[in-house]
């Protein structure tokens, strides 16, 4: 009796599939359940196994053909398998029949049969075949293991594989928090705490500082700045700045701008460790650090070498004000090459930044205050009233050492108290 | 029901092969549950099915030179390259025992996993209609972070998907990612514009497995 293979429903949305590769030819003896062919559709390859077992008597569409769901793509003639014995290799391109002399000695057994009585510890020669000329399959075995009455009485139900443990719903503890409990010593929230979530951005920054921290040894340095020179200046040009650019001047392009200068004159500031090299990079993109409600984010002045003071202004004003407001893209953040933090009117006299990776070096500002300082007046030192700024850098270790690392600072203290900027 | 979740660490690609040919069987036969496998592998190019020699864009030779193995397997869709720094999960999974033998289903299913998998890590994952995978929401033209593909035997899933976390997109460039020339790569890190570390990957490996523990429970 003919049995038709169809193309069967793979999901609801899926009204067609191609044939990708026939598993069997015309000819073959298949087990019901053996995969007989492999089709596919988008991003799915599936195997259609037999419906019945018998002799594969047709197979209806070629590799690479599109059919609907239904069609019928070969056929199975169910009744060859009590017959077949009876006319073996009946086309040219039948399988061989099993070996009929042998099959007293060592009965003949399909390769999954053979696995499953060996998992099962059936003993193939007390086992009755079914398949064709007698040979054993698998639902023979499964019979036998499950006390059929020629066999031995059933083995017990085969242990899982060690692999295979208890089931969890849950994953294990990530192995970097397995045992933190234990070295750390562990806090047992109590009543009245507040219990605050991380946020995703607030566990980025958790993540990158600990990375930065683990990665570089950094080292701190402080200037103080006379900004006297950049105050008297700005105080000159704030009003026709506001009026041509719409946009307060602040001191920030200030710093900016004379850590570019600084930077290409002091190239090792401006790398990064990559693997056993130190890589000194060609492009100058200055990453401003700011705060946002949501929490810390540094968007990237590219090129910032190559813009003027009221470019570096406008450009500052432009991603501060995203940041604000939350648009930001991907590549806004990228490809910084070093790092200017701006902690505002409340920086405090100074403080040392965590370098942001894969950089070697930020630059922090402190609060500007005007202070009584020593100048030289007319030959004499006289006591004036400046307004100063601490200026700290935090560097990486691993690629600058000292000398370079204040040659830098110091470079950056001296461009910004000549104050020779075009505004 | 219940779903194992297993990482296996840096897996060459045959030997993954076999252990989801294994798996599969197992599975088939009643002698596990479900299970998915989070693994990386070394640099390999993969063709699906419908994979199309022309979108490899280097000659063999070259990925040979590259230390790039070279592998045509049973899922759907075209060409593929995994290397370290991509999070990859094969997922055994019986559809019909979970009441839903439906293939195109359960690549939505994947896909849904992946994006609360990235919203946990701060990125927006989307889909994009006729392009099974996972895309960065909004973004024109498309930036590609996860490819799918899966491969179906009596209802039990096996393949999966391979998400970019620290892999450099550039790396792509030996192939067309999965035939499409308009769709870019991109990476979880640079997506959120932070540096390759490992810590990331042991981060989204958690976040992943969460999302399907969660969805498959």
């Amino acid at each position: 009796m003919p049995v038709p293979v169809l193309l069967p429903e793979l999901g609801e949305s899926v009204l067609e599939a191609t044939i990708a590769k026939w598993l069997v030819k015309e000819g073959d003896t298949v087990e019901r359940d053996q995969p007989l062919v492999e089709v596919t559709t988008d991003k799915v390859d599936a195997e259609i196994p037999a419906p019945e077992a018998g002799v594969v008597v047709g197979l209806l569409v070629a590799e690479g053909e599109t059919v609907p769901v239904g069609t019928e793509i070969a056929t199975i003639d169910a009744d060859a398998v009590a017959t077949t014995s009876a006319a073996p290799a009946a086309s040219a391109t039948a399988a061989p029949a099993a070996p009929s002399g042998s099959a007293a000695a060592r009965p003949s057994a399909t390769p999954v049969a053979e696995r499953l009585a060996a998992d099962r510890g059936v003993d193939l020669g007390q086992v009755q075949g079914s398949g064709v000329s007698g040979r054993i399959t698998r639902a023979d075995v499964e019979n036998a293991g499950s006390g059929a009455p020629a066999a031995q009485p059933p083995p017990p139900a085969p242990p899982p594989p060690q692999h295979i443990k208890a089931p969890t719903a849950a994953p294990a503890p990530a192995p970097h928090l397995a045992g933190a409990k234990e070295r750390f010593g562990y806090y047992a929230i109590q009543e009245g705490d507040n219990v605050i979530p991380m946020s995703p951005l607030r566990k980025i920054v958790a993540e990158h500082m600990v990375y930065s921290k683990h990665t570089s040894p950094h080292v701190g340095t402080v200037a103080e700045v006379d900004m006297g020179g950049i105050y008297a200046l700005r105080g000159k040009n704030k009003n026709a700045f506001r009026q041509a650019q719409g946009f307060s001047l602040t001191y920030l392009p200030f710093l900016v701008h004379a850590t570019v200068r600084a930077l290409r004159e002091f190239p090792i500031l401006n790398a990064s460790v990559i693997e056993d090299a130190i890589v000194e990079k060609r492009d100058i993109h200055i990453g401003i650090a700011v705060e946002t409600e949501k929490g810390l984010v540094v968007p990237v002045v590219r090129n910032a070498d190559r813009l003027s003071l009221a470019g570096l202004a406008a450009e500052v004003e432009d991603l501060s004000s995203r940041a604000r407001n939350k648009k930001l893209t991907a590549d806004d953040l990228q490809g910084g090459t070093f790092t200017v933090s701006n902690p505002g009117r409340q920086g405090n006299l100074y403080g040392f930044a965590i370098i942001n990776q894969p950089q070697v070096g930020i630059l922090r500002m402190g609060e500007m205050v005007k202070r009584p300082v020593i100048r030289d007046v007319d030959g004499a030192d006289a006591i004036v009233v400046r307004p100063m700024m601490h200026v700290a850098l935090s560097y990486d270790h691993r690629a600058v050492d000292g000398s370079p690392a204040n040659g830098f600072l110091f470079r950056v203290r001296q461009l910004l108290e000549e104050a020779d900027f075009d505004v | 029901m219940s779903l194992q979740i297993d990482w296996l660490g840096q897996v060459p690609y045959g030997r993954a092969l076999e252990l989801q040919k294994q798996a599969v069987e197992d599975r088939c036969a009643g002698r596990c549950g479900d299970r998915l496998f989070l693994l990386e592998h070394p640099p390999v190019v993969t063709f699906g099915r419908s994979g199309k020699p022309e979108n490899l864009r280097v000659p063999e030779s070259e990925l040979q030179a590259r230390g790039i193995e070279l592998h045509h397997v049973a899922r759907g869709g075209d060409v593929t390259f995994h290397a370290p720094g991509q999070l990859v999960g094969y997922a055994i999974v019986d559809l019909e025992a979970r009441g839903k033998p439906d293939v195109v289903a359960w690549l939505r299913q994947l896909e849904s996993c992946l994006f609360d998998a990235l919203a946990e890590l701060g990125v927006a994952g989307a889909a994009e209609p006729g392009k099974t995978g996972v895309y960065v929401a909004g973004a024109e033209p498309l930036r590609k972070l996860a490819s799918i593909g899966v491969g179906v035997r009596r209802w039990v899933t096996f393949h999966g998907f391979a998400l970019n976390v620290t892999l450099d997109p550039a790396s792509f460039d030996v192939i067309v990612p999965c035939g499409l020339e308009d769709v870019s790569m991109t990476s979880v890190a640079k997506e959120l514009g932070i540096a390759a570390t490992p810590t990331l990957l042991m981060r989204s490996r958690e976040a992943v497995a969460t999302a399907f523990a969660r969805a498959l429970p």
